[in-house]
């Protein structure tokens, strides 16, 4: 019975004990997290969203420009997926706002909206720093208003990936892949026909509908996808975008075509595992996927419906914006990290790390991406998708704050299709929802 | 006894049957990521790289510590907290007293999520980010401790209460030397169920910390997949079966009174 009590005093001290000490504890917390940087920097902080091997990659670049630089430490701070760093920068509101923060595509627009971002155009302008190094349809895609709000550094887009071998055992071209949805019919048939594999497929996210319609050079949302003033309506139910719905559906009735899933992961462990033919996947994945694969993997660019000209793929990936809320020491500091992240070395050993492709047009020269894509030349064929795109606002995807609500829309239209409803019903009611969104 | 053996039987292959994706984890953890794709079952050959990877490519001994010191705080704040405001509730008697503990309980219904930034903003103000009160404060208060343990004070005897009184025991006496002592088993449930749920927090741990330094281990293993590129699975799984095996344990040791406890009371009102 006393030993009782007394763990319980024991355990109420501890408490009151920790009650006490932090007061104290947060300022020594504080500098110990910028203790093991350099003394005279300029300390600041970066978001990102970077996990996994990527995430490895993308921590050499920070230390290496630490190493470089005399007056600037950045600290890379890991923040959850996308969507959970923009829910912590929402809410940090002034107080403990980084001074960089890596942001997806699909949220530029409601970060450039939003009052604690610092537009990239003004240190552009103010140092004259030249940007026609960097992809023209890459910077197209975040220049909102004339104005680039943010500083691109990882783009991908979304390409075909498919197995070689299995193309030869049926009969089939491995050197041309099918370049249309009739012509991914007609080898799906024959793959399922001969081997009993499923033919195509890929994972239920919005974006690779956006990118099959961009490809098709048709616009999401009227008023130029929003690039020339607030969109009022979707254009994802017209000819295009029903196009799209109709040839999943055909193949999904017919077993050749089939929904593995909605995550980026889903489809690739059946194409791994040689069950799947084809597929649709980020072209930052291209060279895991060729070190994994026990086949030959191909890759080509996304079909189109047969008669129309392919135009290209919108670029994916993510850019770096720089806050307002900080000091211009520190916002001079981010700036000097982000110009080095878009010189062509910092940017051809990303590409060359991770599959991302590179956002600065001179790093296609530098050794150490020349030598990557001779070891995977896979991963050529989505620099020059992107080389061959177009800049005009079909290809740079809508552009609204609701982006990733459009996604979820579509998604559940699309797992509506494979589950029987009627491909055009599906797309219109769709369509409804995000022009009630628009509203 | 033919019925026996067959209930043993269910018991066994639903046991399996449950327990089956842990048993792949560890499996998957000594995988080579071929493996892993091709849908094999078990490692054609075992090997340990995935566990020195994922100990190379981030602090995963580090994160454990944070989330042990997490949890354990959470576990003795609940405690405390839930054990005296339930006595109060039980033992002394005051206008209102039913008014506030249901005031209390039906603050149950409001999920979490939704009062996760008003929270965030009072942790902010504190100037308690990256600290270790900032990542367990907020759940200390916890209705369902207080109804737990005021159900149990409620089973003990009234005269026992009225005869400790007429020997002079004082509330505090009585808290320290009957009324815990006594619910043992609930406080135990109540210290497991407490840890448990704490040290799978993986949101808010998110929001209140930059630093990893004070960052709990779910979130190294978030570190572990990838966005849009492709995860290493092994090295995920490793990582799991690393995290899961304090929990595991203190489930194993602590299953006994967590029956216990949440039975006890059920039966008598």
């Amino acid at each position: 019975m006393k030993k009782f009590s007394f763990l319980f005093i024991a355990l109420a001290s501890i408490l009151a004990f920790t009650l006490a000490g932090c007061s104290n504890d947060n300022p020594s917390s504080v500098s110990g997290a910028k203790g093991d940087s350099g003394k005279d920097k300029t300390n600041i902080e970066l978001w990102h969203s970077l996990s996994g091997d990527n995430g490895k990659n993308f921590e050499k670049i920070v230390d290496e420009f630490n190493k470089q630089s005399d007056d600037v430490h950045v600290k890379a701070v890991y923040q959850g997926g996308y969507t959970d760093t923009i829910t912590k920068i929402r809410a940090v509101g002034d107080k403990e706002v980084p001074a960089l923060l890596q942001a997806s595509g699909t949220n530029r627009k409601y970060l450039a909206e939003s009052d604690f971002v610092k537009p990239m155009q003004d240190f552009i302008d103010d140092e004259k720093f030249d940007t026609s190094g960097i992809e023209e349809n890459v910077l197209n895609r975040y220049t909102i208003d004339d104005k680039l709000y943010s500083m691109p550094f990882s783009s991908s887009n979304a390409i075909m990936l498919y197995n070689k071998d299995m193309f030869k055992e049926v009969g089939l071209d491995p050197e041309s892949a099918p370049a249309t949805y009739e012509d991914i019919e007609v080898a799906s048939k024959k793959i399922k026909d001969k081997t009993g594999n499923v033919g195509f497929s890929f994972a239920t996210i919005g974006w690779y509908f956006e990118e099959l319609l961009a490809n098709q050079g048709e616009l999401y949302l009227d008023q130029d996808n929003g690039f020339s003033g607030k969109p009022t309506k979707t254009l994802v139910n017209e000819e295009g975008g029903q196009k799209i719905f109709k040839w999943l559906d055909k193949m999904n009735k017919v077993g050749t075509f089939k929904n593995y899933g909605s995550n980026y992961e889903d489809p690739r462990a059946p194409f791994l595992a040689g069950q799947l033919a084809m597929y649709l996947d980020s072209s930052a994945n291209v060279r895991t996927m060729v070190d994994q694969a026990p086949f030959e993997v191909g890759t080509a660019p996304l079909p189109v419906p047969k008669g129309v000209e392919p135009n290209g793929a919108t670029v994916g990936g993510n850019s770096m914006y720089i806050t307002n809320k900080l000091s211009d020491e520190e916002q001079q500091a981010a700036w000097e990290f982000i110009k080095y992240t878009v010189s062509p070395k910092v940017q051809a050993e990303w590409a060359a790390a991770t599959g991302y492709f590179p956002v600065t047009k001179d790093a296609n020269g530098e050794s150490a991406l020349t030598e990557a894509y001779d070891k995977y030349p896979q991963m050529k064929t989505a620099v020059e998708v992107n080389s061959n795109t177009p800049a005009t606002p079909e290809m740079s995807g809508p552009l609204s704050d609701e982006g990733e609500q459009f996604r979820t829309i579509i998604e559940a239209a699309q797992e509506q299709v494979y589950e029987g409803t009627d491909p055009k019903k599906a797309l219109d009611d769709a369509a409804k929802k995000i022009d009630e969104l628009l509203e | 006894m033919k019925k026996k053996i067959i209930i043993y039987i269910l018991l066994i292959v639903s046991a399996f049957l449950l327990f089956a994706p842990i048993l792949y984890a560890i499996s998957a953890s000594f995988m080579s990521p071929k493996d892993i794709y091709a849908g094999k079952l078990f490692p054609s050959e075992f090997n340990f790289d995935a566990y020195r990877e994922v100990m190379d490519s981030i602090p995963l001994l580090h994160f454990l510590w944070v989330s042990f010191v997490m949890s354990f705080m959470a576990m003795v704040g609940q405690l405390v907290l839930s054990s005296l405001s339930a006595y109060a509730f039980v033992f002394i008697p005051f206008k209102g007293r039913n008014l506030i503990f249901f005031l209390f309980l039906s603050t149950m219904l409001i999920p979490w999520e939704a009062t996760i930034i008003p929270n965030f903003l009072t942790i902010l103000h504190l100037n308690w980010l990256n600290t270790y009160q900032g990542l367990t404060f907020p759940f200390f208060a916890l209705p369902f401790g207080i109804f737990l343990l005021r159900q149990h004070f409620m089973t003990l005897p009234k005269e026992l209460w009225e005869s400790a009184q007429v020997d002079g025991c004082s509330r505090l006496r009585f808290f320290f030397k009957f009324a815990l002592p006594l619910s043992k088993s609930s406080l135990s449930a109540l210290a497991v169920y407490g840890f448990l749920t704490t040290w799978n927090k993986y949101l808010w741990p998110l929001l209140v910390t930059n630093d990893d330094s004070v960052r709990p281990v779910q979130i190294g293993l978030k570190m572990l997949i990838a966005q849009e590129g492709s995860s290493q699975w092994n090295m995920v799984m490793a990582a799991v079966v690393m995290i899961l095996l304090p929990t595991l344990l203190l489930l194993f040791i602590g299953i006994k009174y967590i029956r216990e406890g949440l039975t006890a009371g059920a039966v008598k009102g």
